[in-house]
């Protein structure tokens, strides 16, 4: 059963993904105002927000790691490998909203970037957990998982504050509202279809791919721990 | 108007392409880690313990 | 305040003042900046005024990573972390002290490149000038509190000086805008800076609160 979901599941996506592509591309019409290049937006928004659930799931991850690791050692890694791969996985999609959304402005509004509240703070998520992930990388020895895991918190928690800090700047200086809101433009039918099937497809890409991370970490753990063992029973 | 219809298309292609270089390359590079630790783990096992 | 925080402020800043290492190579590389970003940006009349937050606050920002990296190396040096960590005292009390007496010295740094700034950008301020008095020792407060608390947390890693500001600038962002925002607003009188106070208060608060919490989580960490 298992095996037959998992080789389906992989199918599933790239089906949905062909016909997401289908839809964003010739199914829906350009947009009354942008024209064109609005298609940008199939790709842009739903990876915008994978990126924020896989955040969100590193988070309770670091949380899980913290609160576990006591009791429960092998939950605690569980909950490591899912902050890990949230975190990994979730830089990897919010790299792609910050490239596209620049190849959107441009066309667009003609800017490639504006510094206000919504980029700001996507901008500052990714520098958060890609030094997130460079803490993982330098940080030595056994206790690396509950370093990361506690800057993993305190990068969550900065989050609303650089939102809600750049919203009260940007009512002081005004400036272009980069892209909107997207449900504005988003009165056609066919056009909010194509953004949903486009959803679940990169939802189920990342869920895919999350999968994957948290598998090959779940396996290093082992084999760091099995290495650690051996390592003890050597100098003993 | 026309170029302006060009532009556009090349920056939705643009967008699209750097989207799939992003996600593909980062399954690739999965791929060389899920090898890596395969490769670990035949080791380990084959080791006389 | 209780006699161990006492104790362990005492001794940082006993050292110190015996060495003047921290306090002197964070006041040459502040002056350093200042200096720098004068010659990049030329700052003249109104624009001045404009840009002066923004040149001290990141003045102040790279000149405390200097002192921050080695905020916890001294202990390291001579196995004194793991002295302190076998003491029955909560890691909240020396984390506290630790941040105070790097508080102490950033401010030093500050009041000596205050007068430096007011003549080399010609600044007067157009707001109400007392409120510097709060503005900036709230956003310093936030690099340091957040700057002691990620050092520790890097202290075990290869690359530990390249690692404190790569952790520990996206997450002071906020509290960057604030204190860069306040200050501006003050000199040039456009609007309002209370909003920021606010802000930054509050960063402080939520911040500090944390840290204090996590600290002993990070000290202990086996």
């Amino acid at each position: 059963m298992k095996k037959v979901l998992l080789t389906l599941f992989p199918l599933i996506t790239i089906l949905l993904m062909a016909w997401g592509y289908h839809q964003a591309i010739y199914v829906a019409p350009d947009d009354a105002m942008q024209g064109y290049i609005f298609r940008i937006i199939y790709y842009h928004v739903p990876s915008a927000t994978v990126a924020f659930l896989f955040f969100f799931v590193s988070l309770i991850g670091s949380i899980g790691y913290l609160a576990f690791r006591r009791n429960s050692p092998n939950r605690a890694q569980v909950a490591d490998a899912w902050a890990l791969a949230g975190a990994e996985v979730g830089v990897v999609f919010c790299t792609v909203v910050l490239t596209t959304g620049p190849l959107w402005g441009r066309r667009a509004w003609g800017i490639w970037w504006t510094w206000d509240a919504r980029l700001t703070t996507t901008l500052v998520l990714w520098l958060i957990y890609v030094s997130y992930l460079l803490l993982r990388r330098f940080a030595a020895g056994p206790q690396m998982q509950t370093l990361a895991a506690v800057l993993g918190i305190f990068g969550a928690l900065d989050v609303p504050i650089v939102y809600m800090s750049n919203r009260w700047w940007r009512t002081q200086h005004p400036a272009p509202v980069f892209g909107g809101d997207p449900g504005s433009g988003m009165k056609d039918p066919t056009m909010v279809n194509a953004l949903l099937w486009n959803m679940l497809a990169w939802f189920c890409w990342g869920m895919l791919v999350l999968f994957l991370r948290y598998q090959v970490e779940r396996r290093h753990q082992q084999y760091a721990a099995i290495e650690a063992q051996e390592a003890l029973e050597a100098s003993a | 108007m026309d170029e302006r219809n060009i532009l556009d298309h090349q920056f939705v292609a643009a967008a699209y392409t750097v989207t799939w270089v992003i996600q593909l390359g980062y399954l690739a590079f999965l791929g060389l880690k899920w090898r890596s630790e395969k490769r670990n783990a035949e080791r380990k096992s084959r080791q006389p313990r | 305040m209780s006699s161990t925080l006492w104790t362990h402020l005492a001794k940082d800043l006993r050292i110190e003042w015996r060495s003047k290492d921290a306090i002197n190579s964070m006041l040459f590389f502040a002056f350093l900046v200042v200096v720098l970003f004068s010659m990049s940006f030329d700052p003249r009349g109104s624009f001045a005024q404009q840009i002066a937050g923004g040149v001290l606050s990141v003045a102040t920002m790279f000149a405390s990573v200097s002192a921050l990296n080695q905020a916890w190396a001294r202990e390291i040096r001579h196995q004194v972390m793991d002295a302190q960590r076998m003491a029955p005292t909560s890691g909240a009390e020396l984390f506290l002290a630790k941040v105070l007496a790097n508080f102490f010295f950033v401010s030093i740094v500050q009041i000596a490149l205050a007068p430096v700034f007011l003549v080399m950008y010609n600044l007067h301020a157009e707001g109400n000038a007392w409120l510097l008095i709060l503005v900036l020792p709230l956003g310093t407060w936030a690099l340091v509190a957040n700057g002691t608390f990620f050092a520790a947390l890097a202290i075990r890693s290869r690359n530990r000086e390249l690692l404190l500001p790569l952790i520990l600038f996206p997450i002071f962002l906020p509290a960057l805008l604030g204190m860069v925002q306040a200050t501006t607003n003050i000199l040039t009188g456009e609007s309002d800076p209370w909003l920021w106070i606010k802000m930054l208060t509050g960063y402080d608060i939520i911040f500090t609160t944390v840290s204090l919490l996590l600290f002993d989580v990070v000290f202990h960490a086996e």
